[in-house]
């Protein structure tokens, strides 16, 4: 993905804190940052990948992009338009631009409605075409999302449909209104490996008829590089590492990002595949610190440097950035029991 | 194509028919529903029966039916087959005419209390902030009034109190109980991914509220309707007894404070007993109903291996 493809959606150094509640009377306990200073420009037409492990403030990030909460700092740019101030028109107008499908289908759904009427709520609400036209647009989406034939599944309710099914029309519900943009939050994590391939295949086919643009958000690397044109790595609200796909899994540069790939599980392969050995076994005990937040259990974190600083994104390349002191264009990471 | 969107509609209409039949399964299943039910009819029909005997002879009429041979009281008879009271008036059509009230003031009430305690219960929900705390605070000072003196009192001060205007002040009374489980259950839907998600999609939130919200809590609403029917049918029969009621209509709580204002409370059992049973049963029934529907609605409460 070079400079030529325009941004759709920027994420300008967000901030969001979840306050803790206290005892009783103000004094409220510590501040959780669920993002610290994030920014990505997301390219239109790509997936884009969101990894990390789980409280790492990927899905926050897609909840902030959707609208359900207000960043604490920072700016969310749609075309060049800041988003966070949206109120009444503008902010149901965006509805219809930027959707986002649920990591639990078994929850995003609404068990009193049928299926058709879950999927032709948006219309409604956007008063888009006639009843007809409506119901047009409603089999066009089953269709797309393999509900098919509809009229099957259009009566049904969501305790009459299976994991997979269910997540199809949650797919259709935000499908429908034709986004420019879709935030998919772990849409396959409950569901088993046959049915997450499929359901990435119909999120493939959609960016290829629709031209959607995608926030993919998953903590499985394997999914990441199935579907992803570019990814970012998270840890504890930063941003740790983004570039490529491909790049980022096959030559990890943050010993962050190196630890991941060490915990996947190897099977067959196991011989020939590097592992980096970054991450220590016990956490480095420091209080009060301000520097990279993974210092506490990077094995290539030196004190001094490490534990005051908080390292910047450096560019090792015109797609590749990271957020390491250590890390080297093109060279691997040190690594190894210099602790 | 529109073919298909009025299947939906009937589609629809079969499907509340299923999860109504589902219900019913399990509601049969149980022994108190049953016997609930069916107390309920007795006193559905005696309600239904009670504008029978006026057309038999004016004579039943219940309040102001006079047996032109009798002005005292007397025990069972053919001609009067409860007794009558102390002016001559038969018992049973006074029976009867009390069953039409205790439904007409228990239901009506309850349907009353049920409807505030739901929109006051979702908006305090839904809105959270300012407006929860405000109405909640409200509902615990309703709460804490106890609802019979302060009717007492108003009876006092306003002397003789239409019917209407006690089932009002139970209504007014018995809220706060169905608005704190109605906002219980709105604030776990709110934060659903299902209401997220319709906010998502850009729904309004008078949209969320009443096309999402609302058809999930109001079985609740139903439910509690059945428990304030047996609150409402004993507060207005307190009332009549101590002699607060509504001198217009005939109540079994009038009945009772007949019998006691006459002296009759322990020589004329014919004249004491029915109406006491009748209360205690009619109230007996609706919570047993309850009881019921509550199994139904909470798969917790159901015995092994019932399922929807």
């Amino acid at each position: 993905m070079g400079n030529g493809k325009q941004t759709i959606l920027e994420l300008d150094r967000i901030v969001k804190r979840y306050r803790t509640k206290g005892f009783f009377f103000g004094a409220h306990g510590q501040d959780v940052i669920a993002l610290n200073e994030v920014f990505i420009k997301i390219l239109r037409g790509e997936i884009f990948g969101l990894v990390g492990e789980s409280g790492s403030g990927k899905t926050t990030a897609g909840r902030l992009i959707v609208r359900l909460e207000q960043p604490d700092q920072g700016k969310i740019y749609l075309d060049g338009r800041d988003i966070t101030g949206l109120k009444g028109k503008a902010s149901k107008d965006y509805s219809r631009r930027v959707q986002m499908i649920f990591q639990d289908p078994y929850q995003s759904l609404n068990p009193l409605l049928s299926v058709f009427d879950t999927i032709s709520e948006p219309l409604i609400i956007h008063k888009i075409g006639n009843a007809e036209a409506r119901e047009d647009s409603v089999w066009q989406a089953m269709k797309s999302v393999g509900l098919s034939p509809p009229h099957d599944f259009a009566h049904r309710y969501p305790h009459q449909l299976s994991g997979g099914q269910r997540q199809r029309v949650a797919i259709a519900h935000a499908m429908v209104l034709k986004p420019e943009f879709v935030v998919a939050d772990e849409p396959t994590s409950m569901l088993d490996a046959s049915m997450s391939a499929q359901i990435f295949n119909i999120l493939l086919e959609m960016r290829r008829r629709l031209k959607v643009t995608f926030l993919f958000i998953t903590h499985s690397l394997a999914a990441a590089r199935y579907l992803c044109d570019r990814i970012a790595v998270m840890y504890k609200g930063n941003l740790m590492e983004i570039g490529p796909a491909e790049e980022v899994l096959r030559n990890p540069k943050h010993p962050y990002t190196q630890a991941l790939m060490d915990a996947l599980p190897k099977f067959v392969h196991s011989g020939g595949v590097k592992r980096y050995e970054t991450l220590l076994q016990a956490e480095r005990e420091v209080s009060g610190y301000v520097g990279c937040p993974f210092f506490v259990r990077c094995k290539v974190a030196r004190a001094p440097k490490c534990s005051r600083e908080k390292p910047p994104l450096k560019k090792l390349d015109d797609s590749h950035s990271v957020a390491c002191f250590y890390a080297e264009p093109g060279i691997k990471t040190r690594s190894g029991g210099k602790a | 194509m529109s073919g298909k969107s009025l299947d939906n509609r009937r589609v629809q209409k079969f499907h509340w028919m299923s999860r109504f039949l589902s219900g019913w399964a399990i509601f049969r299943q149980s022994f108190l529903g049953k016997i609930g039910l069916t107390l309920l009819a007795l006193f559905a029909l005696m309600a239904l029966c009670s504008f029978i005997p006026p057309l038999v002879d004016p004579m039943y009429q219940p309040m102001a039916g006079v047996d032109p041979e009798i002005s005292t009281v007397t025990g069972p008879s053919t001609r009067h087959w409860l007794g009558t009271d102390f002016m001559g008036r038969d018992l049973l059509s006074q029976l009867l005419a009390g069953a039409r009230v205790a439904f007409m003031v228990g239901v009506s009430a309850a349907f009353m209390s049920v409807f505030l305690g739901t929109a006051i219960g979702m908006i305090a929900g839904y809105m959270g902030k300012f407006a929860d705390t405000l109405l909640m605070r409200l509902a615990d000072i309703i709460m804490v009034m106890p609802a019979l003196v302060v009717l007492l009192m108003l009876a006092a001060l306003f002397g003789q109190l239409s019917i209407w205007f006690i089932v009002f002040f139970i209504a007014l009374f018995r809220w706060p109980g169905v608005s704190r489980v109605i906002r219980a259950q709105t604030l776990s839907l709110k934060h659903r991914p299902f209401i997220e998600a319709a906010r998502v999609a850009g729904a309004s939130h008078l949209r969320i509220i009443f096309r999402h919200i609302t058809p999930n809590v109001l079985p609740l609403s139903f439910l509690y309707m059945t428990f304030q029917v047996t609150s409402a049918i004993i507060i207005e029969a307190a009332l009549a007894f101590l002699g607060f009621g509504d001198p217009r209509t005939i109540s079994w709580g009038m009945m009772l404070q007949w019998v006691w204002k006459t002296g009759h409370m322990f020589n004329a059992p014919y004249w004491l007993l029915p109406p006491g049973i009748c209360i205690s049963l009619i109230t007996l029934s609706f919570y047993m109903l309850g009881r019921a529907m509550d199994e139904v609605l909470d798969p917790r409460l159901r015995k092994e291996g019932q399922t929807d």
